[in-house]
């Protein structure tokens, strides 16, 4: 290293310029290797999330038990025809585009019931969560809710059996108007509410517009399968 | 001696509460003990690997970027750290989400580098790098510890509190809920401070 001048300008941008390019080269390396596994990863987790919503523990029920189809619906609640499974999936990635774009993720379990993804935004960040329907398409089978930066012990809660479980079993039509289901502060007081979370009022607040909001979208959709 | 590398972070140089760094995450991922154990084995790696790097390097770094290229080494460390947990553990890196990514401003590892990797022999560094990560990561783990119990009344997600305890299930209990709030986090730091400076008097300050 003696005969260098390590502070010379042209040994500066020699140096700047291959320690970016090594960089550089052993993150792609990296970034490329893993990415397969990682995306497994996301996607198994989707799965389980859609299984532990329709009810089942997804230690034991897999994917594949559970669900009969992943379809993807237009406005009208009619499927588009084409879609694979994998494209379902990766709408889910970015469900804001893929809902503007006029396409709508279901799951239709072998039972009869259906998944609906929903998000929407909490105090902090997103959230998002599945949200299944009995064949009635009015009844709750089960909610899974998961968020980005919610306050731990307080609007994170959502996450908890305790505030899910008190989902189920409630409706979300009130004669043939979608009314959603709300947490409420001060506990629930009919079978279109669940207790909110003290302290958690704004996450909570956040939770009844996206399933307001998503579940209005599939509108046409419930109205259809609700009368068969 | 490499050994003193090693212990010496872990209580009398302690880098949270005696250098007094990176006490910004140990405020953030110290409500419960999973995270603050995985944030800790984290830090832990790119400190060492940091360090011993950095010390590879240190006679061919130009020093007047030299501060340039230390961030680029923790950067690029704690990509690759975030990368290997979403592939291979992904519900700690979903827990973790942007702490991980936060690492990269954590004052202890460019600390350690600007203050000890420039200027000694590379095992010497990765030792003083595996030493500030664990007495970083015992910390975090003593702050978590109160934080989760009795914030949560769980450890590592498991209950320690009984359920009949609280005051919903007709008991006499209910959560501190301040302790999940970062203020708690620095109050407890601070006592910890304080107890640890009663027992090494050489540590106060005149």
């Amino acid at each position: 290293m003696a005969k260098f001048n390590v502070n010379s300008n042209a040994y500066i941008i020699i140096y700047s310029i291959v320690m970016v390019v090594v960089v550089a080269v052993l993150l792609a390396v990296t970034s490329l290797s893993l990415q397969s596994r990682q995306n497994e990863n996301m996607l198994n987790e989707k799965r389980q999330q859609i299984v532990k919503a329709l009810g089942e523990n997804p230690e034991t029920a897999s994917y594949a038990d559970v669900v009969a189809e992943a379809a993807m619906l237009d406005k009208g609640g009619k499927a588009i025809s084409g879609k694979s499974e994998a494209d379902v999936f990766s709408a889910l990635n970015d469900l804001t585009a893929s809902f503007e774009a006029g396409e709508f993720p279901v799951f239709k379990a072998k039972n009869g019931c259906v998944v609906i993804p929903v998000y929407g935004a909490g105090l902090w960040g997103p959230i998002w969560g599945y949200i299944a329907l009995e064949p009635d398409m009015n009844t709750i089978k089960g909610i899974v809710m998961d968020h980005s930066g919610e306050t731990p012990g307080l609007g994170a809660e959502i996450t908890t059996d305790k505030v899910q479980s008190s989902f189920v079993g409630k409706t979300i039509f009130e004669g043939a108007e979608l009314v959603s289901v709300s947490m409420r502060k001060g506990g629930a007081t009919n079978n279109h509410e669940v207790d909110a979370i003290s302290g958690g009022t704004k996450t909570c607040d956040g939770v009844n517009a996206m399933l307001k909001t998503c579940l209005e979208d599939y509108l046409p959709y419930l109205n259809t399968n609700k009368s068969n | 001696m490499n050994l003193k590398n090693l212990t010496g972070p872990l209580s009398a140089n302690n880098p949270i509460i005696v250098q007094i760094l990176g006490i910004c995450s140990a405020l953030a991922v110290t409500v419960k003990m999973e995270p603050a154990f995985v944030m800790g084995l984290s830090v832990i790696v790119v400190t060492a690997f940091a360090n011993l790097v950095m010390s590879l390097l240190r006679k061919g770094i130009p020093s007047r970027i030299r501060i340039i290229v230390q961030l680029v080494v923790i950067a690029a460390l704690v990509i690759l750290v975030d990368q290997f947990l979403k592939a291979f553990v992904y519900d700690v890196s979903k827990q973790l989400s942007v702490y991980v990514g936060l690492i990269i401003t954590n004052c202890i590892i460019m600390g350690r580098v600007e203050a000890y990797a420039l200027g000694n022999k590379p095992w010497d560094s990765f030792m003083d790098g595996v030493g500030n990560g664990l007495g970083y990561a015992a910390i975090l783990l003593i702050v978590a510890f109160f934080r989760e119990l009795f914030g949560s009344g769980t450890l590592f997600d498991i209950r320690i509190i009984p359920e009949s305890w609280y005051i919903a299930n007709g008991g006499f209990y209910s959560n501190v809920g301040i302790m999940l709030f970062p203020p708690m986090a620095l109050i407890i730091v601070g006592v910890i401070i304080w107890v640890h400076r009663s027992f090494n008097k050489d540590l106060q300050e005149k």
